[in-house]
């Protein structure tokens, strides 16, 4: 083996563990390419050994943060001890304002009201702890429902049908969607539709809560 | 009949119909809103219509159907927020079709737009800013708007939106129908439990498009020389393709026929996904 | 910060629930891998903010399906690989039409080293020489240096997040490896004339 046809085989050998035995003769005959192979060798080592050096500008957790609560993923206030999620306005940022701040501490008032309301007409089967809480993507939502049912109730009939409807589908899409994540974990399509099933539910519920409000 | 009658019927008539007309009194308020300002409009009933102002000057023109309901606007002294909100008098209690109220709306490019409706119907023709739309049953429709971002949740509404470019589009509906005709942009995500989802057009400028349903039925429309690089997947539907696709070296799935395929379409410039989990999805060349 | 008390997996619980410190403190343990790893395949700054942004945004968004499987740090790590090359490929970068970018470039691909006999580079580079030789690179070259021998992907797995086949990763990654040992023998040299 000369020199141009050890080069040629070199980016299917792997440098850790070496060539084959013809490979490995040419090295141990050859310093031009011994050297070559010890370069590339120390490139891969000294690459390993980068570690991550900078931070990104604090503008960026801002953005997200944003985004977060403008998608109603980060509630502020935490979990009751009866397990409900209070709902605070979202924060407004003048310069991406999508958001219902102007009436925010209207929102705040009639959010604690309907708190204080559902809080008072809850009935726990068993205590929630306040450590080991269900996500509320599953068992706090669904055991909303009928409270969502209760804040549109004032709605016209048209509108209470679309809701309970939208509900039942919703609901049919989660449990459709996590079957199929548990019949295969790692299904990333299953996994897709039960994150898209659950945004799905949250903006039924966001929707409920602001109509409610109006 | 005789003169005094008549004269009295007449009168009746009129002073009915002044107050029809009082009641169905079109009111119109100017305001100035910064460039980067934010409009947000609460309506339940009736419709919304946002168009182009002509000036930097918002305006909001407005007709309630009945008294029993007024519209409050409102908007900050530096211009960046302005609220248009309608609600029940004091101690009313309106009728659905007494809480219409019927808008129309002139902004300036750029601002952002917040519109919530129950029953309202909602349309925006022609503008460029950040649009966010929310209708429980009313019909939204979004035509001519380029490069913005527009966000839309719908329970049973029908979303329609025709001629966008340039547009990042998130859609979100439980039962309404998507229908898209040439809406193109860097990011265009509709996602439906039950509604159908359909999109004619070219997915042009590259970027990202995905729809994704439960059991509605997806049905995409394109022309040969679309250039895509294109998934389709549903776990228990059927899908269907009549577009002449490459098929790819490579892809995060096995090609199943009927259930899936992948493939790209000139230099796969546009990266298209279609998911249903149950739903028909049907590709054909136009 | 995470209080010395919750541990990671807790405050993954607890952001699932909405927790907005945990997903705050999550952010802070994993943004400057995360952005280091945007950064180094993009090259650009701002981009690699941008992609950051998106890699969180879309971790939070499915943070809910997290079982643990996985660490969390490989989870969140292979979704920012994801953002990043879906990113690329809507630029039309030479990553979106791999097969084509992974022919001989011969304007800017190695020369094959045949019979030279030059000094070994070993010991010889620092840390910051090697970073800028690494900017240095071609795009495609640069991006499976940084999944391989940076960040310790496979081949298969970066020929199928690539869409290419294992030979052409290999064979990129050798390209690039070798354009590394030009600049960083060039670099050398540079420093060495001007002492």
């Amino acid at each position: 083996m000369n020199c141009q046809e050890f080069q040629e085989a070199l980016p299917h050998i792997v440098l850790e563990s070496g060539g084959n035995a013809e490979e490995e003769a040419h090295l141990r005959s050859c310093p031009s390419c011994a050297i070559l192979v010890q370069d590339l060798r120390y490139i891969a080592d000294q690459a390993k050994l980068l570690l991550p050096m900078h931070d990104p500008s604090p503008r960026v957790w801002s953005n997200i943060e944003r985004s977060l609560r403008s998608e109603g993923l980060i509630r502020e206030g935490r979990m009751s001890l009866m397990g409900h999620i209070t709902l605070t306005p979202q924060m407004n940022f003048p310069s991406q304002s999508k958001s219902w701040t102007p009436l925010g501490w209207a929102i705040t008032l009639a959010a604690v009201i309907v708190s204080a309301v559902m809080l008072v007409n809850y009935h726990p089967v068993s205590p929630v702890s306040q450590e080991v809480l269900p996500s509320p993507a599953v068992s706090s939502l669904e055991g909303t429902d009928e409270q969502l049912m209760g804040q549109v109730a004032q709605q016209p009939a048209a509108v209470r049908s679309a809701y309970e409807d939208s509900l039942k589908k919703v609901n049919t899409y989660i449990a459709d969607a996590k079957k199929a994540v548990d019949e295969d974990p790692s299904d990333q399509a299953a996994q897709q539709h039960l994150m898209g099933a659950y945004d799905q539910k949250a903006m039924l519920y966001e929707m409920g809560t602001v109509r409610s409000l109006q | 009949m005789n003169l005094p009658y008549k004269t009295a019927a007449v009168s009746a008539l009129v002073v009915l119909g002044v107050t029809f007309a009082l009641a169905a009194d079109t009111h119109k308020q100017t305001f100035n809103i910064a460039p980067s300002g934010t409009m947000n409009v609460i309506n339940n009933a009736g419709s919304v219509v946002l168009r182009p102002a002509t000036g930097r000057q918002a305006s909001v023109s407005y007709t309630a159907l009945s008294d029993k309901v007024e519209t409050d606007c409102s908007s900050t002294p530096d211009g960046r927020r302005v609220e248009v909100r309608t609600h029940a008098l004091a101690g009313q209690k309106p009728t659905p079709e007494e809480s219409r109220v019927d808008y129309e709306i002139a902004v300036p490019a750029g601002v952002s737009v917040n519109i919530s409706t129950s029953t309202a119907s909602i349309t925006i023709e022609n503008l460029s800013g950040d649009f966010s739309l929310s209708s429980d049953t009313g019909q939204i429709t979004v035509t001519g708007v380029t490069n913005s971002f527009v966000h839309v949740h719908s329970l049973t509404a029908p979303v329609t939106l025709n001629n966008l470019s340039g547009v990042h589009a998130e859609i979100m509906s439980t039962s309404g129908a998507v229908q898209m005709t040439s809406v193109t942009g860097p990011k265009v995500n509709v996602s439906t439990t039950g509604g159908d989802i359909s999109y004619t057009g070219n997915f042009s400028g590259g970027g990202t498009y995905s729809l994704i349903t439960h059991n509605g039925a997806i049905s995409v429309s394109l022309p040969e020389t679309a250039s895509v690089d294109l998934s389709a997947r549903s776990i228990s539907g059927s899908v269907e393709n009549d577009f002449p696709l490459h098929d790819k070296s490579h892809t995060t799935f096995i090609p199943t026929p009927g259930r899936s395929f992948a493939g790209t379409s000139h230099t796969g410039s546009s990266w298209v996904e279609l998911q249903s989990f149950s739903g028909r999805i049907r590709v054909k060349k136009q | 910060m995470i209080s010395p008390e919750l541990s990671e997996t807790e405050a993954i619980e607890r952001a699932k629930q909405g927790d907005a410190e945990c997903f705050e403190a999550l952010y802070g343990l994993h943004k400057r891998r995360v952005y280091s790893l945007c950064l180094r395949m993009t090259g650009n700054t701002a981009e690699a903010e941008d992609l950051t942004q998106e890699a969180f945004l879309q971790l939070y968004r499915k943070i809910a399906t997290f079982r643990g499987e996985s660490a969390f740090s490989t989870w969140l790590h292979r979704l920012a690989v994801n953002v990043v090359l879906m990113h690329l490929r809507k630029k039309g970068l030479p990553e979106i039409s791999l097969d084509e970018a992974l022919e001989p470039q011969h304007e800017d691909g190695p020369r094959k080293d045949i019979g030279a006999r030059d000094n070994v580079l070993a010991g010889s580079i620092d840390r910051v020489n090697l970073e800028r030789a690494i900017e240095s690179l071609p795009p495609g070259y640069r991006i499976i240096f940084v999944l391989h021998d940076i960040e310790g992907y496979e081949h298969n797995e970066i020929a199928e997040m690539m869409g290419c086949s294992i030979g052409n990763s290999k064979s990129q990654l050798h390209k690039a490896r070798m354009k590394l040992r030009d600049l960083l023998k060039l670099s050398r040299a540079e420093r060495a004339a001007r002492r």
